[in-house]
């Protein structure tokens, strides 16, 4: 078990090296940030001035270097635009990110799971009609679209809900019904075809066999089997939910960290859209790693085959 | 008869006092009251120091309100002095020499001398400052409140430089205070010398600013202002109609229209000197059909700009020819090309493409290429230019343009601070940034121009220079768009549109609210 969980722990850290190469070098694709930061015309001798502020004009791998050398003293650089600590930037966001993740992931379990539930023990009627149509709706409807709709809606002709912004309970209100909306429905799916799956099982013919009544044979028996894949899923889903809400975030003025790997992205703030995504990349690949080990504590074949 | 004389007075003195009362409580009154703004940019820090301005307008949105300059463009005049009392420039053109306002504090009470200018200079490190620095021989204390600039030679723009928004040179922060807390210190708690101090900035969400009661000018009226940013613009419609804000900046297109049918919200434009026009920039390749200038007179025949204006700003913005904005220092006032193009498809036809010619593409960047440069192919190809459309994203676009790749017709635009002559050099002379290609004789003039110290002689010059470029039909500008916002029903005075080339709201010392009913 030990070497196994070395070897992980080895694959973890190598996928976070390749990461933070592959994004150190991608970033540096799209366009040189200086053009963002002066207006159109500025002389050379502007650039060139904020390329030396920046650190832009050593050699890339000078560059890598040094970005390598702050990341193991903690140290994930100044934002270009900014002008402050990255990581005092993504702290200042994270705990927004995670409330509202945390509300949107909560709306989506409480409406996924129960109506994948519904649709499951109701196949092929109404009630699995009307699953389909909510998990074709939730997949296809663009969170911005009912974003503005909910604004429109709830905001401006009913005066209910805040239109954006954050700070109170009701600020939170339409961020993550907007942003769960899709999870539900992504829920839905796959907690219906896995609690199909379980409920044409053997064991389950048994259970009802023995004559047990069909509420415990659901809730006991295939419930808690069919929720493993939907409780893995919403565990990566929690982190996208925090990292990358960006089209959320956006409409309702959500102080989040998936705003602000948008706005790295479109000031080509170079230090803002590595940390995001290196602290993105680490979670999930710490949440795997922990699967990872589950997963042999529970199936000791898995460790062996390995 | 003494005694009823002494009754009147005293009952007019009593008459005269009562009146006077009222008006004596009120005269100096405390701030009150808030004005939020939803903002359609993320505020950065930077914004709070004037050594990092970036040569666009925006960090002026806040400097306005932190900060005060020895000089800085005000209601009437371009040209204010603020923090100086007075400035004199030597008969030879090299020393400028500033008289300070006395008395003046500094949010946190420190008062401000010329120590603080100088090391507000020196600091700089924002747009230009090269330059700027580069033609600066020295800066010279004579006592507390002067302080003189010797230049090395001659230079008739270093006014525009230093006392416009094309720097911030000339915006004054506290010596003592900066060397106390550092650079980054600075930006988490900035102290300026403007009408409001600073209260907290949540990076992404919004910055809140209180008024100094010790502003110079006046004490401001509204006590508190909040500027939240807001990046969805149908978002920032919502926040304003359901009063969440009192100003929302930049509502365009449908959402304008929306915003102007909404009882009680008033649509407001303002201007900066912000232009978009089309370059040709294969109109040096005699294999080129754009080497004619036939054909690209005809290009400018063949716009609609009054149309352009209608359909994408309401009708608010202004029509464009010239690449020069109309509000910058020495603008040459060209005639203006009629929307003609039957004209347009017969001087094709002399040029010796009676059929029209497939003209390749027309770059752009992607939002002003979305709003402008559709219409413009449109006009174009109806007109007999056939050309395509393609836009590139900000960096990639500014970048290709710098490096002179994009060919053949090219829509550039900027809102650059300046005046005409800082517009011409980066676009229309040799080893302008955006040229590719120039005329010796504009080459000459131009100069000619940056040398010459008499105005009246100099407006001659770039006149000249305008004249020509018009006359060759180097561009075909378009429009100058308009900067809309919308405004709720608090304010009273809103500030929008008061200081000319500026599209925030400012002075903020001269803002105030509708007393509540």
């Amino acid at each position: 078990m030990k070497r196994f969980i070395l070897k992980r722990l080895g694959y973890a850290v190598l996928s976070l090296l390749l990461l933070s190469l592959t994004i150190f070098l991608f970033v540096r694709l799209t366009g040189d940030p200086a053009v963002l930061l002066v207006e159109p015309g500025a002389s050379k001798a502007d650039l060139a001035a904020i390329h030396a502020q920046l650190g832009l004009d050593r050699s890339i791998w000078v560059q890598y270097g040094q970005f390598m050398s702050s990341l193991v003293r903690g140290d994930l650089g100044h934002s270009f635009y900014y002008r402050t600590p990255v990581l005092e930037l993504y702290l200042s966001r994270l705990p927004y990110s995670l409330l509202l993740a945390v509300a949107a992931m909560a709306f989506s379990l409480l409406v996924g799971i129960p109506s994948g539930i519904l649709a499951a023990v109701h196949v092929n009627r109404w009630w699995d009609s009307a699953g389909k149509i909510f998990a074709l709706l939730g997949l296809s409807l663009p969170s911005f679209w009912v974003g503005l709709v909910m604004i429109l809606f709830f905001s401006v002709y009913l005066g209910w809900l805040p239109s954006s912004g954050s700070g109170t309970a009701l600020h939170i209100v339409m961020p993550a019904f907007a942003l769960g909306w899709y999870f539900a429905a992504a829920h839905m799916r796959l907690t219906r075809s896995s609690m199909l799956e379980v409920l044409g099982s053997e064991y389950v013919k048994l259970a009802r066999l023995k004559g047990l009544p069909e509420a415990r044979v659901i809730g006991k028996h295939a419930f808690k089997n069919a929720l493993i894949p939907v409780l893995t899923l919403a565990g990566i889903n929690l982190v996208i939910m925090v990292n990358v809400a960006i089209v959320v975030e956006t409409v309702f003025a959500w102080p989040g960290v998936g705003r602000l790997l948008a706005e790295g992205i479109a000031f080509r703030d170079f230090p803002v859209v590595q940390a995001t995504v290196l602290i993105g990349g680490a979670m999930i690949v710490v949440v795997n790693f922990f699967v990872d080990i589950l997963y042999a504590v529970i199936d000791p074949r898995i460790r062996y085959e390995r | 008869m003494t005694r009823s004389r002494a009754c009147v007075v005293a009952l007019v003195a009593a008459v005269l006092i009562a009146a006077a009362a009222p008006a004596a409580a009120q005269s100096p009154a405390a701030p009150v009251g808030q004005i939020t703004w939803a903002v359609h940019v993320t505020l950065a820090p930077t914004w709070f120091d004037p050594a990092e301005t970036s040569g666009i307008v925006t960090p002026f949105m806040v400097l306005y309100a932190l900060h005060d300059a020895l000089i800085k463009p005000m209601p009437g005049n371009a040209m204010t002095s603020s923090l100086a009392q007075s400035w004199t420039m030597s008969k030879d053109g090299l020393t400028y020499e500033f008289v300070l306002r006395k008395g003046v504090k500094f949010h946190n009470g420190d008062v401000m001398t010329a120590e603080d200018v100088k090391f507000s200079f020196e600091r700089y490190r924002g747009a230009s400052s090269t330059d700027l620095k580069a033609k600066v021989a020295r800066v010279d204390v004579i006592d507390p409140y002067r302080v003189r600039f010797t230049l090395k030679r001659p230079w008739p723009d270093f006014m525009t430089f230093y006392a416009t928004p094309a720097t911030g040179a000339a915006w004054i922060v506290p010596k003592k205070y900066v060397e106390k807390v550092g650079e980054d210190g600075f930006k988490k708690a900035p102290v300026g010398a403007g009408p409001y101090r600073f209260v907290s900035f949540r990076p992404g969400v919004e910055l809140v600013l209180e008024a100094f009661d010790g502003y110079w000018r006046k004490t401001p009226s509204v006590k508190t202002l909040v500027f939240r940013v807001i990046p969805d613009e149908s978002t920032r419609l919502a926040a304003l109609k359901r009063g969440e804000v009192d100003i929302a900046y930049s509502i365009t297109g449908p959402l304008a229209e929306e915003l102007k049918r909404t009882p009680g919200l008033k649509l407001t434009p303002t201007y900066f000197t912000f232009t978009v026009w089309v370059m040709f920039t294969e109109q040096w390749d005699p294999k080129s059909p754009w080497h004619d200038r036939r054909v690209r007179l005809a290009a400018n025949l063949a716009i609609d700009r009054q149309g352009i204006n209608q359909a994408a700003y309401l009708g608010y913005s202004k029509p464009s020819y010239s690449f020069v904005p109309q509000g910058m220092e020495y603008f040459w006032p060209p005639p203006p090309y009629p929307y003609d193009p039957k004209r347009a498809r017969q001087l094709l036809a002399e040029a010796g493409y009676p059929n029209g010619l497939d003209a390749g593409d027309l770059s752009a960047e992607a939002i002003y290429g979305a709003a402008i440069g559709e219409p413009v192919v449109n006009y174009l190809q109806a007109a007999g230019i056939r050309l395509k459309l393609r836009l590139l994203e900000r960096v990639g676009f500014y970048q290709e343009l710098g490096e002179k790749k994009l060919r053949p017709v090219v829509q550039n635009g900027s809102g650059a601070a300046g005046n005409a002559p800082t517009r011409i050099e980066v676009n229309a002379v040799t080893g302008g940034r955006y040229a590719y290609g120039a005329y010796p004789d504009i080459d000459g003039l131009f100069s000619e121009q940056a040398n010459e110290m008499n105005p009246r002689v100099r407006r001659q010059l770039l006149d000249k220079i305008q004249q020509m470029i018009h006359e060759r039909v180097m561009f075909a500008p378009v429009i100058e768009p308009a900067f809309l916002n919308g405004v709720g029903p608090r304010p009273a005075v809103n500030g929008l549109g008061l200081v000319a080339n500026h599209p925030y709201s400012a002075p903020y010392e001269d803002l105030t609210l509708k007393p509540r009913p």
